[in-house]
């Protein structure tokens, strides 16, 4: 089915399953391939290809694995005018992404109060199964996240406003519309706000292990030895609610508007129609209330630092989206188009020059964060005129899981985990012993690989190499 | 396989195999198996009814929101059941009495957070006298 392009690209024809209607490309190398052909993301490339309106190419990043619909790590892009939008295109965890923060401080400055850290953010960041948040929202409060996002947290003191410009979209979804969020949704995301989550959602005092990109690097005011914070989280109850109820609307939609899909998983309906339009409105404000989550968790970080160090000038280096659809410009076949973006485990990677970015980036590009498995290592990478040219502006997400939770957890002595991350200078809090041993990092690819893969493509060029000093896990 | 379920392997996430004489059987079992993902099971009593009506489009359609109804119940509302009883079932439409009890943090330990019930690979097939469901969740 697949064939090799170069040392990094594998082809996806569309003449390897029926219906697709464009190519699929994977970007691997030979390694990396053999992962993802083990399982069913080959099939789920394919099967993108087939929907309507779908232009370029139906890509899977290094890190790709089998999801629902779209495979982890997919990107595909529909034209806005004739293309569909797919709830399964964005998955469940709505604007699930990561944030980077950089402090004043060298790993010298805070390695003898390290764990006193450590416990104090365990202390202040709701995180967990099911935990609730520190504050329960009103109907009318929650509303105003829904719409104004980072804006809303901000005007209520979790930050300021130089905060926003570091933020994909400025931390606010304009198209959001919170009356097209169920009253479930909102059930389930009330006092869920400020939480991290659990699963593989986390919070990682890292240091700058290494620079490769000393003029990007310096931009981003990132150098060698500095202390930085990394915030994986993600829509909890509400964003998961909202991708079912509209899942459930595109279902039908797809027999008012003609629509067969292979998997219902990918159920889509067209962009212009009012389920497609009202989709992406809750999808907005779904994002938002994921902007202001990571805003509050930063905000308490900021406090722990100023509680326990002394001073909390944490300053964001940017926020990005892992899974959304975006209404972005890009050229296909020499025109340029309107498209509806869909990165599903994938993060934007714009390039120098670009009119969303931050006016301080602009010179080198937006920064690309790439969270590694536990107690392994993260990347900043840094967007390119390729990615523009080649997969929508966009890179890879994450290092992607090779084994399943439940192998995870039958192969992990958590204790022995532990001692085996102390032992390499690694301190770890997590609230429950199986969530641990379910994120082995030998239950992931090798995020070094992916991040080589990704470099050596060109969708993206290293910058910088974040190494874990403490870990803490929901 | 322990109360009519087992899980099942996925590269991200965990499936839900089930098994009755019925298919109201299976929807039943199915249904332990999602509560005993989320919660030890073990701790949730029977003190409080809740009634629940679904209507669907298909009998897949009718699982998948089942199983949704169970998860809002939980992250929505507290609530967790622990004896379900189904009235009736056919393929669009399901009638059931549950009881269980409100979420306490210092009874119920929860051990995992279920995003969603997907229609990845779903299957409902009835054969003489059982029912075998697969259905998977993301987590």
């Amino acid at each position: 089915m697949i064939k090799k392009i170069d040392e990094y690209r594998y082809l996806v024809p569309k003449t390897s399953k029926a219906g697709m209607k464009i190519d699929g490309l994977i970007y691997a190398n030979d390694r990396l391939i053999k992962q993802i052909e083990k399982d069913q993301t080959v099939d789920q490339v394919a099967n993108v290809a087939t929907l309507p309106g779908f232009v370029g190419k139906s890509l899977a990043m290094p890190d790709a694995h089998q999801g629902y619909g779209f495979c982890i790590g997919g990107v595909a892009a529909a034209d806005i005018e004739d293309g569909v939008v797919s709830a399964g295109g964005v998955g469940f965890d709505i604007n699930c992404g990561v944030r980077l923060l950089r402090s004043p401080f060298e790993k010298k400055d805070i390695i003898s109060k390290l764990d006193e850290l450590l416990n104090q953010l365990f202390k202040d960041i709701p995180c967990g199964t099911g935990r609730k948040g520190k504050l329960s929202a009103g109907k009318s409060e929650l509303n105003k996240v829904l719409q104004q996002g980072v804006e809303w947290a901000v005007k209520n003191d979790y930050g300021n406003e130089e905060d926003i410009y570091k933020i994909e979209e400025c931390g606010k979804i304009e198209r959001a519309d919170e009356s097209l969020v169920s009253s479930r949704a909102k059930e389930r995301g009330h006092d869920q706000l400020g939480t991290l989550g659990s699963g593989n959602h986390f919070l990682e005092i890292q240091v700058v292990a290494e620079i490769y990109d000393d003029i990007a690097a310096r931009c981003f005011s990132l150098y060698k030895d500095q202390v930085v914070v990394l915030i994986h989280s993600g829509s909890r109850g509400l964003g998961h609610q909202v991708c079912t109820d509209y899942l459930d609307v595109m279902q039908s939609g797809m027999k008012k508007y003609k629509i067969d899909v292979s998997d219902r998983q990918l159920a889509s309906v067209p962009i212009k129609s009012i389920e497609g339009q009202n989709y992406l409105k809750a999808m907005a404000a779904s994002a938002n209330f994921v902007f202001a989550n990571r805003q509050m968790i930063t905000h308490w970080t900021r406090d722990v630092f100023k509680k326990i160090i002394g001073s909390g000038d944490l300053k964001i280096v940017y926020d990005i989206c892992h899974n959304i659809a975006k209404f972005e410009e890009h050229e296909v076949d020499g025109s340029l188009k309107s498209l509806l973006v869909h990165r599903k485990g994938a993060t934007r990677a714009f390039p120098k020059k670009h009119p969303v970015l931050p006016d301080e980036y602009k010179s080198v590009g937006q920064p690309v964060l790439i969270p590694g498995s536990m107690g392994t290592c993260s990347y900043v990478l840094v967007g390119t005129e390729n990615a523009m040219k080649e997969t929508f502006g966009s890179s890879c997400h994450g290092a992607g899981r090779s084994k399943s939770r439940t192998q995870a957890k039958k192969e992990t002595d958590a204790d022995e985990l532990l001692r085996e991350m102390k032992s390499r200078g690694i301190l770890v809090r997590g609230e429950t012993k199986s969530g641990l041993s379910e994120e082995n990092p030998n239950a992931y690819k090798d995020v070094s690989e992916v991040v080589e893969v990704v470099h050596g493509a060109g969708i993206a060029k290293k910058v910088a190499k974040l190494v874990p000093l403490a870990v803490m896990k929901g | 396989m322990k109360n009519g379920y087992k899980f099942l392997d996925h590269p991200a996430d965990i499936g839900i195999e089930a098994i009755g004489e019925t298919v109201a059987d299976a929807f039943i079992h199915s249904a332990y198996g999602l509560i005993s993902v989320i919660v030890d099971d073990s701790t949730i009593e029977p003190h409080i009814p809740m009634h629940i009506q679904i209507d669907a489009e298909d009998k897949e359609h009718l699982l998948v929101k089942w199983l949704s109804e169970i998860l809002y119940l939980y992250d929505g509302k507290k609530y967790l059941p622990s004896k379900i009883k189904i009235n009736s079932i056919d393929d669009i439409s399901l009638d059931a009495e549950i009881k269980g009890e409100y979420f306490s943090d210092s009874k119920h330990k929860t051990k995992t957070d279920v995003k969603a019930v997907t229609y990845h690979q779903i299957l409902i097939q009835e054969e003489k006298g059982k029912c075998l469901i697969r259905v998977y969740l993301d987590i």
